[in-house]
Formats: structure tokens, sequence, C-alpha cells
């Protein structure tokens, strides 16, 4: 935050934002080359799980260290109460699946308040997207392979629903299930990062500005009070980004798990 | 303007989530109070019914960034 905010000209600018909101959306490189932070950072999500996990269980004892109690207790907690607690018989078969998204989205979230980093790769949309469509493809996938031709007629003409409701509820089940459903996974993840990046972003820059008051003539020391107040504040937002991070990840796998439920068991 | 519309149009979606919420939050804490055996069933219901709820709160959001 604070090194995106030196590269700001405050002697001529007041405030230093994106000249476009579009900018979130959007991919720059580093000088002179075809890679991106973002790109370099979604790498290392996708690193840093692997190596965890590879290092937590490489020695499978039975009285394990510190990592491996880590390891297995994140594993044993979205087998049991995920994978089985939520999806029930069967669900042992997408516990790799709910882990690895669980800790790539948990890790990409981290990155958030993460010290000198500071910026969450899920608030890119092109990743939450990816994302949710996996979980897309995954739950209409296993129903077609569950029910057959069942499962599309099931959401066009519902069972147990009065035929005079049927074609109203239909295409109310239709447009939720199918469109709604990964449009708001996505937008969930993205939304409540890009909120908190930008509430920390705020606050903390505002404390900078207030504290050091880059690009002024003279220092004003009554202004130091005000931004010391905004700083306390900011650390509190960064203690609940850290909260909000991690539920987040739990949230996107345990909607995941409740997806792929509803088309494995249609009777509940 | 349009931003100042939009700031106010999200503001209005933001109020039926918050209050969905609330109620959501505080009947679950009112179910595992009466029955801590029954506290991680209701948790992962209660988030389950705050992420569907919080799904309105986010369109407006969306809306925000798009007008």
């Amino acid at each position: 935050m604070i090194t995106a905010a030196e590269t700001c000209d405050f002697i001529n600018e007041v405030v230093c934002k994106p000249a476009n909101v579009k900018e979130l959306f959007e991919f720059t490189n580093f000088a002179g080359t075809q890679i991106s932070r973002t790109e370099i950072l979604i790498l290392l999500a996708a690193l840093i799980p692997v190596v965890l996990v590879y290092f937590g269980l490489r020695k499978k004892l039975s009285v394990p260290g510190k990592l491996q109690s880590v390891v297995e207790s994140i594993f044993t907690f979205i087998k049991d109460e995920i994978a089985l607690g939520v999806i029930g018989r069967g669900g042992e078969k997408f516990t790799p699946y709910l882990v690895s998204i669980f800790l790539f989205i948990l890790v990409g979230n981290l990155f958030e308040v993460a010290p000198f980093i500071n910026f969450p790769v899920t608030s890119r949309m092109a990743l939450p997207l990816f994302l949710s469509l996996l979980t897309y493809l995954i739950f209409v996938f296993v129903g077609i392979k569950e029910q057959g031709f069942g499962y599309i007629s099931h959401l066009v003409w519902p069972p147990g629903v009065p035929v005079a409701l049927k074609p109203l509820v239909g295409i109310i089940e239709l447009v939720s299930v199918l469109l709604v459903r990964p449009f708001s996974l996505a937008v969930r993840l993205f939304a409540n990062l890009v909120a908190g990046h930008v509430m920390l972003s705020l606050l903390l820059a505002s404390a900078y500005f207030f504290i050091v008051q880059p690009g002024v003539n003279e220092y004003i020391i009554s202004k130091a009070p005000v931004g010391i107040a905004w700083f306390v504040l900011g650390l509190g937002i960064y203690g609940f980004e850290l909260i909000v991070s991690i539920l987040q990840a739990y949230i996107f796998t345990l909607l995941s798990a409740v997806y792929i439920q509803t088309s494995l068991h249609p009777e509940h | 303007m349009e931003a100042a519309y939009a700031l106010i149009g999200y503001g209005l979606a933001a109020i039926g989530p918050g209050i969905g919420i609330g109620l959501i939050a505080g009947n679950a804490v009112q179910a595992m109070a009466r029955q801590p055996e029954a506290a991680g069933m209701v948790r992962t219901t209660m988030f389950l019914g705050i992420a569907f709820t919080e799904a309105l709160a986010l369109i407006g959001f969306v809306l925000f960034f798009l007008v």
C-alpha cells in the first residue's frame, strides 16, 4: 500500500487514484516483460500449498510434528465437516478437490494481509470466476452423471410442485441454478476481497499522508494525531480482514460442496 | 452525479441483507445457546444462510462498479 502510495505524484495531485475503475479488471505487465505481478502471485498461491502439503506429509509420523499436525487438521476438517458433513454419502472422492481450492483460495486471500505483498490475487475477477466455473462444471457433470437427463428436466419441470406453478418455478430454478449460482459464487469472493483491499488502502494511506505528509513544504505536527487515529483503525480492520480471508475461503469451499451435494442427492 | 446515484443505490441494496444477516446470526446464537451440542451444525447452516443473503448486497456492489 505504501509502496503503491509512493508512486504517486503528491505535489501535483491531491488524490492519488487509478484513472479508471476498469484497472481493477486489467492485468498490467512489468516493464519490458510479459509477466505481471498478479501472475507471479497466482503461481505462488499454487506453489505454497503444494510445498506445505509435501513437507507436512513427507514423513507420516504417528506422533505428528508441528507442520504435519497443521496440514492434517486442515485436511481432517475439510474431510469431516465439509466433504462428509455436507455432501454425505459419496463425498470422500470430492475431498481432494475441496482441499485444493480451499488451500489455493486461502493463500490467495492471505496475500491481502501479508506484509510487503498486500494484494489479494482473488480480487482479480478472472480468478474467482475461473474457480467458480470449475465448481459449476463439476456439479453439472455430477448431476448429469448421477441423474442422467432427469437433472435438466427436474430443473425445468420440478417434481412435487402444483402443475399451475410448474413453469414459473421451473424458470426460477433454471436461472438460479445455472446462472446465479456461479455468478454469485465468483462475485462473493471477488467483492469481499476488493472491498477489504480498498478499505485497508484508504485507511492506511490516510495514516501515511497524515503522519509522514509527503510532498508538503512545511510539516504540520498537529496533523499527526489524526494520522495515528487512522492507523489504529486501519490495524483493527487489518485483523478483521484476516478473519474475512479465512472465512471467504471456507465459504467458497462450503458452497461448492453444497452445490455438488444438491446434484448428487436430489431428494434433499 | 451518476456515481452519487450508484452510491445511494448500493446503500439501499445493503439494507435488506443487513437486516437478514442480523436475523440469521441472532437466531443462530439463540439456537447455539439453547442446544450447545448442535453448535457445529448450526454454524455451518448459519454461514450458508449468510452467504446466500449476502449475495443481494454483492449484486448491489457490482452494480455500483458498473455505473
